[in-house]
């Protein structure tokens, strides 16, 4: 349990480091510290094949993608981020932590509002192949949906719009 | 079981505020992205929770691939179009991007 | 069988580079269109099956092996079929023309597919999460069409819309993740029955927040429609006809009343948020149309403003209420449609979109303008057109259940939408005829084809809507006043 809260903890230093650095890469970096910390909290919960998932895809090819576009769009003259909400950040957050503890007891105190019952009893193979066949259509007419817009984002323009 | 869900909410909670706050005060489009990619983790750890106080992992599994998988597809678009932007104006400011009143 | 819905749009578009590669326009353009056609012919099939045999639920069998590909068919999954449909077919034929300077026109008419794909699993499945997953997917499709032109604007539209619109999808996914945690079930008939088993007002109710903020922002209320104004105008033509004529209204409307009627069940407190959030909208749109320069922002503002009229009559919750919201519907999509397409037709004949700068089109451009005036008509609700029909249903609606002063404010600001729309057609067509636009000719076959469709059948259902209504949409309105559908007897759903 301890380790999970740290993990918990982890993830979330690291979410709020990605946004508090100001060079970019350092700040995709830290998000793809934040998905394996993510990952090990999700493999800590029974739920290896996300795990494995979130690291291969989200660490691994999301952040690639992020470095790829930081190299890309290199210019001398970088974004001036104002130092005003950097600073004010902390304050913001922790106000709003203690809001939320403070809402979490009040809602432990009122009582458990879950169903009980039905646990799932297929295995995970199972259940994402058969049970849920139809995401697997969603998945590729989104994975089409991606790749057709970005052919059409750098397609050669051979006469311009306006 | 429900404190447990509890917690991975507050959690998921304070994620999802990092997100909107990136989202609402930084200046560059690619940190603008990062704000998005935060609310994603908030969102599966979310889904996953959601699993595991139900004992049903395998179904909370599958939904948060399948999300991942949304995911990709969107920051590959996002990221063409923040490319696009480059090439046109040869800054990653928003604050150069005020043509349009809306 | 419904499933070629779905099945059809998506595995042409994966076919279309291919094709691309065979020819540049002929076969891209064939194609894509007889798809559409098909999608249309087979919609109204499926309707007249569906008045024969009641709702239907469809499951893959593939080999001789259960798929399990589930899909339903009812009154309002059959309506907003055709109207996907119908609205597609139109801007498909008009993207003939239109897209020629674009390039790429096989990538093009891909997305648009895959879009249309999106859209129709969207009203087919019964499924809190399947309903997420095509939203997304017709959502990334546009956001690469809105972008299309890859100019400044575009790009500056569409990664707003982006943004946006992710966070919305955000929004709605925390709150299918609260509900499945809730009640452990993610198709219509658990949730419904898991919801009222639990009793949980507050935690439903706090889902339901979150849900009218994700789905209020797709289907841009107020104060959720910063990205309208910006995204419709600079996406080209067809899209803009696409998405304010069908994608604001099935991933936004549709999502949110499928689910508010038949899975949570509609209480009062929910239906006089939706009113209240629907006549605010009315009212903001209409106004900050009055003030607008751009022909397409002002019909994008219009589009935020009639949304507000369709939430105000299905928030309403009667029945005649909600069969005037459905009517609404229809004839928006048709007539913003149609206007969306004819301001495509001006900027391609004249360059422009800037109302001062045009004049005394009508003189040069008579189909367009003719097309126009009865588009615009239609939606501002000038008998015997088909949008005064559907509003007079609402406002009937609203008189009916006592509230009146939502009746009212209905009524005024229909007569600001009249009075915006007469705007246009003084500005751009009737009067002098500005010199520099002396050499304009009408607007190509296939785009003046798609608009003069539209506008026949803006005319033909407004003659003929007593039939439509009892035949098409009446359907549709039983399918949400049934209320929640703790299970759908003999299918097993």
């Amino acid at each position: 349990m301890i380790l999970q809260i740290a993990l918990l903890i982890g993830l979330v230093g690291f979410s709020v480091l990605a946004i508090l650095l100001r060079d970019l890469l350092k700040a995709a970096i830290s998000l793809a510290a934040a998905s394996i910390m993510l990952a090990m909290i999700f493999f800590r919960l029974n739920a290896p094949y996300v795990g494995v998932f979130e690291i291969s895809v989200v660490a691994g090819l999301i952040t690639v993608l992020f470095i790829t576009t930081i190299a890309l769009t290199k210019s001398p003259s970088d974004v001036k981020e104002s130092r005003r909400p950097l600073i004010i950040f902390p304050l913001f957050f922790i106000a709003f932590i203690i809001c939320d503890i403070f809402i979490m007891k009040a809602l432990l105190q009122a009582g458990r509002p879950m169903l009980p019952g039905s646990p799932g009893t297929q295995p995970f193979g199972v259940v994402f192949w058969n049970e849920r066949t139809f995401d697997l259509v969603g998945q590729i007419a989104v994975i089409f949906a991606g790749v057709f817009s970005v052919l059409a984002l750098f397609r050669p323009r051979g006469d311009k719009h306006d | 079981m429900t404190s447990t869900w509890y917690l991975y909410m507050g959690f998921c909670a304070a994620l999802l505020f990092i997100g909107i706050y990136c989202l609402l005060t930084m200046k560059n489009l690619i940190k603008l992205f990062i704000g998005i990619e935060i609310i994603s983790k908030a969102i599966s750890l979310a889904l996953v929770t959601g699993g595991f106080v139900r004992n049903n992992l395998a179904l909370a599994q599958a939904l948060v691939i399948t999300f991942i998988v949304i995911e990709v597809s969107m920051v590959a678009v996002a990221l063409a179009i923040i490319i696009n932007v480059y090439r046109h104006t040869g800054s990653l400011d928003i604050r150069k991007l005020t043509t349009l009143k809306g | 069988m419904i499933f070629p819905f779905i099945a059809v749009p998506l595995i042409l578009a994966s076919f279309m580079p291919l094709v691309g590669r065979l020819s540049k326009r002929f076969f891209p353009d064939l194609l894509a269109n007889l798809a559409f056609l098909f999608l249309l012919v087979y919609s109204v099939i499926i309707a007249r099956q569906l008045a024969v045999e009641g709702p239907t639920i469809s499951q893959l069998v593939f080999l001789k092996h259960d798929l399990n590909i589930r899909m339903a068919l009812d009154g309002y999954s059959a309506f907003m079929l055709m109207t996907i449909s119908l609205v597609t077919l139109c801007a498909g034929l008009f993207s003939i023309n239109y897209m020629e300077h674009y390039g790429s026109k096989a990538n093009y008419y891909a997305l648009l597919l895959i879009m249309v794909a999106g859209m129709n699993g969207l009203v087919l499945v019964r499924d809190l999460f399947q309903i997420y997953l095509f939203l997304e997917v017709a959502a990334i499709a546009s956001y690469g069409l809105v972008a299309y032109g890859l100019g400044r604007d575009e790009l500056e539209a569409s990664f707003k819309y982006l943004m946006l619109s992710a966070v919305s999808s955000g929004f709605i996914l925390i709150a299918i993740s609260i509900i499945f945690a809730l009640t452990g079930g993610l198709s219509f008939t658990s949730v419904a029955a898991g919801v009222q088993a639990l009793g949980q007002k507050y935690a439903v109710g706090f889902c339901c927040g979150l849900f009218i903020l994700g789905f209020g922002l797709k289907a841009a209320l107020v104060p959720f429609h910063a990205w309208l104004p910006d995204a419709h105008p600079s996406a080209p033509a067809p899209i803009s006809a696409m998405l304010s004529g069908l994608l604001i209204k099935v991933s936004g409307v549709y999502a949110m009343t499928r689910l508010f009627f038949n899975v949570f069940g509609m209480n009062p407190a929910l239906g006089t948020v939706l009113m209240w959030a629907g006549t605010i909208s009315l009212v903001v749109g209409a106004l900050i149309a009055l003030g607008q320069n751009d022909i397409k922002r002002m019909l994008a503002y219009s589009s935020i403003s009639q949304i507000g009229y369709i939430i105000l009559g299905l928030g309403l919750g009667t029945p005649l209420g909600i069969l005037g919201g459905l009517f609404h519907i229809f004839n928006h999509a048709v007539a913003k449609g149609l206007l969306f397409l004819n301001s495509g037709s001006i900027q391609n004949a004249t360059g422009t979109r800037s109302l001062d700068q045009m004049g005394g089109l009508a003189k040069r451009m008579p189909l367009t303008a003719g097309t126009t005036l009865v588009g615009s008509l239609s939606i501002a609700g000038v008998p015997p057109l088909a949008g005064f029909w559907s509003k007079l249903i609402i406002i009937i609606a609203l008189v009916e259940a006592k509230q009146y002063g939502f009746a009212l404010v209905a009524v005024l600001a229909s007569i600001v939408t009249l009075w915006y729309y007469l705007l246009i057609q003084r500005n751009a067509f009737f009067g002098k005829l500005n010199e520099t636009w002396r050499q304009v000719k009408e607007a190509p076959f296939w785009m003046s084809l798609a608009t003069v469709v539209l506008g026949l059948i803006c005319i033909g259902v407004g003659i003929f809507f007593a039939f439509l209504l009892k035949t098409w949409i009446q359907p549709a309105a039983d399918a949400l006043t049934a209320g929640i559908r703790l299970g759908l007897p003999g299918l097993g759903l």
